[in-house]
């Protein structure tokens, strides 16, 4: 059931259009992998392309060690959950489970043993002689996924599939397939664009811009070291913060703060006199009342802007001269600061890296 | 994102070319897969309508020695020109009344709930797809000496003869439009439902009068509906035969009926081309202007009418001009209506209710006429009948000739709606799911027997099929209905494939199904329902066919619609309404079996979830 996918080189132009580049990536038996970019990245063309809706334009994908791309979809046999679940209409909850033993001529006795197991694993055994519009979303999300694993596809594929939900069904749904998936130890490669569904469930996330892989880690190392800019936007919130290198000590260095305060960060390869941006989560930030200007260093001055209330935190904008700061604070009882106050903001070094 | 969606579903299935074994590579290509699947279409298109169509032309002008004096003749011949003059004039008439009765019943079906609407339907529903020749034979009964009319406005006292009600023009155009009234409703309706009555709701909290929410912001939503459906009531009606032809007088000949007198009693063959392509040439010159305003296919298939967002037409902004130049007598006009109409805006819609209950009573009760006399105990066609009597169902039980033209027209209608709907799904997978370039072009194309008057189709299959000395045999009829009603099945298949969620092919190939098991458990099956409608208007075509029939038939027994034909220019008796009875029973039965199978599965998959 658990099985790699290796995908070496891949490349696919839509004319002159290049919409995967230079895609290389090792999926391990059993890991859940998920493809996270903004929508026209190419997230869903890669997917495509391993499910065999999509030709290669040059580069190799295999399966266990077995080349796949000469193999037309139904050959593959990969198990797929479709954005809009893709349910048959015509046929009811068992026909549509029973589909992938049903084309691969299977035993009535063994179809009927892996449908009751599937059905029992999504928590939907009741409801076998249903038809699809007969149930809400999320119970059709069940459906699709047990027709996806029922024939012990050797690596399950998900297109965006929670993307059709409401909120409160979406994050029941995320830890069902994540039991899922640990129960069955599947390999899967899910698709999103959202960074949430991809920092909770994935063992390794693979951000995708503009075709390319731009950084494939954890969700810890993506989400504290992000390796360039696009990535650390795009996952989670971020402050970047222009600076200049001064000089190099190890990983860390002395900078320039926007032109003037002085700093000091980890480096990620920049050399003395780089140009660069500090990257820093709002959570690490800390703020308190204006107190007499000092030369520590990742202190800036400034004026909190707006102060939202949003329940556990409280969000700032803190203005600091050209630069706006966002500062995320629990509300644990500290100090509170209203628009207008004058207010200082600073971060700890190893808290915030140089990216290009 | 989009862009790459469409890309998938154009190469759907035809996925990685370097298989091995030579048929799959084959049913891979493209172009080879698209041959195949276009193929019978194009072949049905260009051999049957366009190389026939020429030869028509070809003959007009005496082939190569290309001679007008047959245009001339029918311009210059006052005859001739006036019987042109005629067909526009009924043709504009009919065009209107049609079009004008049957908009406020359209805007009421666009109002009803599913249960209300499905009843109403069957009531518009079962004259639609009644034989043209037993609606205008009710007529006939209706209008005559001794009809309902005549004998209702005697007993009454207002005269004392009886009026010559029918072979006149009144009798044409109340007969037309009793044919067009229910294809005006449906076609306006087909479009007017995807009009947001919230529009017109939003106009009014924003100070708009009823009249003024109606007149400027949901009739100016409907106008290219109602402007295409005008467009297929006039190019059906300036080719129409049957009802002309028994409801009018001899100052009442319509173009059609003067290309079948030079065709078949008169033989003059070149004559009777000219006519035929002055015919086509006004008719293609209406949907050349037309183009203007609507987009063409919306005539036929309101499915595929454009989105809104489309640069206004050419034709549209002119009439933007024309309704600014207007506006202060507009406002005037409102201000009148507004009052005039205060008192029959009730909530419940009262008037609109019955006024469309009118309207329904006209549409039906021609037939609940031919089914009251089919049990008359007169050996004459009067009305009331003077007692009961089921000698006209024996008579009916024991006519040899009418039971086998009976199972003749059945067997016809089978084949060429089987053949019809093939070719036509074939065709529609073809138009719908390949990328080229004209596809809009393509589709036209394939609609085009639509546009040509069937006269004209007729006539030229006729001079076409003699040529291929299959004139007179099954196979060269059959071919003829499946001309006429392969669009029929492209626009319903076409307007299923475009609803087909395109994941459910993908889904199920990439959980093992071979395509040919994707087409077995998955395509064909959710499109059963299209495809059983598809088959019964194909069939419903052929059965009510008489023209090509005519032109078309050897010295086999007549179809159904001739027989019927040839006993109503002999003598009309009560036995033509046991027969037309029995007809219309059982063509309700299938259309509303086939709604019941339709409903029955639309519940099932219908696109929402139970939430």
């Amino acid at each position: 059931m658990s099985t790699s996918l290796e995908m070496q080189n891949i490349q696919k132009f839509y004319g002159p259009l290049h919409v995967v580049k230079d895609f290389n990536l090792h999926i391990k038996p059993g890991e859940f992998v998920t493809f996270l970019g903004p929508s026209g990245s190419g997230k869903t063309t890669a997917l495509k392309m391993i499910a065999g809706f999509e030709t290669l334009t040059s580069g190799d994908i295999f399966l266990g060690g077995q080349s796949i791309v000469d193999l037309p979809a139904y050959e593959r046999g990969i198990g797929m959950v479709f954005q809009n679940y893709a349910l048959f209409p015509h046929m009811t909850v068992a026909e549509n489970v029973a589909f992938p033993l049903t084309v691969r001529k299977a035993s009535r006795q063994e179809a009927g043993e892996k449908i009751t197991r599937a059905l029992h694993l999504v928590k939907m055994d009741q409801y076998k002689g249903r038809y699809p519009n007969q149930l809400s979303g999320g119970q059709q999300q069940r459906i699709a996924l047990a027709r996806a694993i029922v024939f012990n596809p050797s690596i399950l594929l998900m297109d965006e599939p929670l993307g059709a939900l409401d909120r409160h069904l979406r994050e029941h749904m995320k830890i069902e397939i994540m039991r899922i998936q640990k129960e069955l130890n599947m390999t899967v490669v899910f698709v999103t664009h959202d960074q949430d569904e991809a920092l909770t469930m994935s063992d390794r996330i693979a951000v995708i811009n503009e075709g390319r892989l731009a950084q494939v880690d954890d969700s810890r190392t993506l989400y504290g070291k992000p390796k360039n800019r696009f990535v650390a936007s795009f996952v989670g919130e971020s402050n970047m913060i222009p600076c200049r290198v001064d000089s190099v000590d190890n990983a860390a260095g002395r900078v320039t703060l926007a032109g003037a305060a002085p700093g000091l960060a980890q480096l990620s390869g920049q050399s003395k006199g780089d140009q660069g941006w500090i990257f820093i989560r709002p959570e690490n930030v800390e703020i308190s009342a204006r107190s007499p200007s000092s030369d520590l260093p990742n202190t800036l001055d400034g004026v909190v802007e707006s102060a939202l209330f949003l329940g556990e935190m409280t969000r700032y904008l803190v203005r600091c001269g050209e630069e706006t700061i966002t500062v995320k604070r629990q509300n644990r009882g500290q100090p509170h600061f209203a628009g207008g106050t004058p207010v200082t903001v600073f971060w700890k070094a190893e808290d915030c890296t140089v990216l290009n | 994102m989009n862009m790459l969606n469409a890309k998938t579903a154009g190469s759907m299935g035809s996925q990685p070319a370097q298989r091995p074994d030579f048929m799959s590579s084959l049913l891979l290509n493209r172009w080879i897969k698209g041959g195949i699947v276009a193929g019978p279409l194009i072949i049905l298109m260009v051999g049957f309508l366009f190389i026939p169509l020429s030869y028509i032309v070809w003959g007009s002008l005496e082939g190569s020695k290309f001679n007008f004096s047959h245009y001339t003749r029918v311009f210059s011949s006052e005859i001739n020109f006036n019987i042109l003059l005629r067909t526009l004039h009924i043709g504009l008439i009919v065009t209107v009344i049609s079009v004008t009765a049957a908009y406020p019943v359209a805007y009421l079906l666009t109002k009803l709930k599913a249960g209300a609407l499905s009843t109403v339907s069957i009531f518009i529903l079962i004259p639609l797809f009644t034989a043209f020749l037993i609606r205008t034979y009710a007529w006939m009964i209706i209008l005559g000496r001794e009809g309902i009319i005549n004998n209702a406005l005697i007993g009454l006292g207002f005269t004392s003869t009886p009026l010559p009600l029918l072979n006149t023009t009144f009798a044409v155009v109340v007969g037309m439009a009793h044919v067009f009234i229910p294809t005006a409703i449906f076609t306006m309706y087909s479009s007017m439902v995807r009009i947001d009555h919230e529009f017109a709701r939003a106009a009014q909290i924003l100070g708009a009068k009823p009249v003024q929410a109606f007149l400027r912001v949901y009739l100016p939503l409907t106008l290219p509906a109602v402007f295409s459906a005008s467009i297929l009531i006039f190019i059906t009606a300036i080719g129409f035969y049957i009802t002309p032809a028994l409801l009018g007088g001899p100052s009442d000949t319509m173009i059609s009926q003067l290309i079948v007198a030079q065709m078949t009693t008169l033989l003059n063959f070149e004559l009777g081309y000219a006519s035929s392509i002055v015919l086509l040439l006004v008719t293609i010159c209406i949907l050349f202007v037309a183009s203007f305003f609507v987009p063409l296919e919306m005539i036929w298939s309101s499915s595929t009418a454009a989105s809104s967002d489309e640069e206004l037409r050419s034709g549209a902004r002119l009439l933007r001009h024309l309704k600014r130049a207007i506006g202060p007598a507009l406002l005037v006009t409102e201000t009148v209506l507004h009052g005039a109409t205060r008192p029959l805006l009730t909530h419940d819609a009262r008037w609109l209710w019955a006024y469309t209950i009118v309207v329904l009573v006209f549409l039906t009760a021609p037939l609940i006429v031919v089914v009251i006399l089919s049990f008359s105990s007169s050996p004459f066609v009067v009305f009331p009948p003077p007692g009961f009597s089921l000698q006209w169902w024996q008579k009916l039980a024991n006519a040899k000739e009418w039971h086998q033209s009976f199972f003749f027209s059945v067997q016809l209608g089978i084949a060429s709606a089987f053949v019809a709907t093939i070719i036509g799904t074939m065709g529609a997978f073809w138009l719908v799911r390949t990328k080229f370039l004209f596809k809009r072009m393509l589709f036209l194309f394939s609609l085009s027997p639509l546009m040509v008057p069937v006269v004209i189709i007729a006539t030229s299959l006729y001079v076409f099929e003699a040529r291929l000395r299959i004139l007179g045999t099954f196979g060269g009829l059959v071919m003829g209905h499946v001309l006429l009603s392969v669009p029929y099945v492209i626009v319903v298949m076409a307007a299923a494939l475009r609803n087909f969620d395109e994941s459910l092919e993908p889904a199920a190939s990439v959980h093992g199904a071979r395509p040919l098991q994707v087409l077995r458990y998955i395509t064909l099956p959710i499109l059963k329902p299209a495809l059983l409608t598809a088959g019964l208007l194909a069939f419903l075509t052929s059965f009510d066919e008489l023209l090509v029939g005519i032109f078309l038939l050897g010295r086999q027994t007549p179809t159904l619609p001739i027989k019927f034909w040839g006993d109503i220019k002999y003598q009309i008796d009560p036995l033509l309404s046991a027969a037309s009875t029995l007809i219309v029973i059982l063509v309700a039965a299938s259309i509303i079996t086939v709604q019941l199978v339709r409903a029955r599965h639309n519940a099932r998959t219908a696109v929402s979830t139970a939430e």
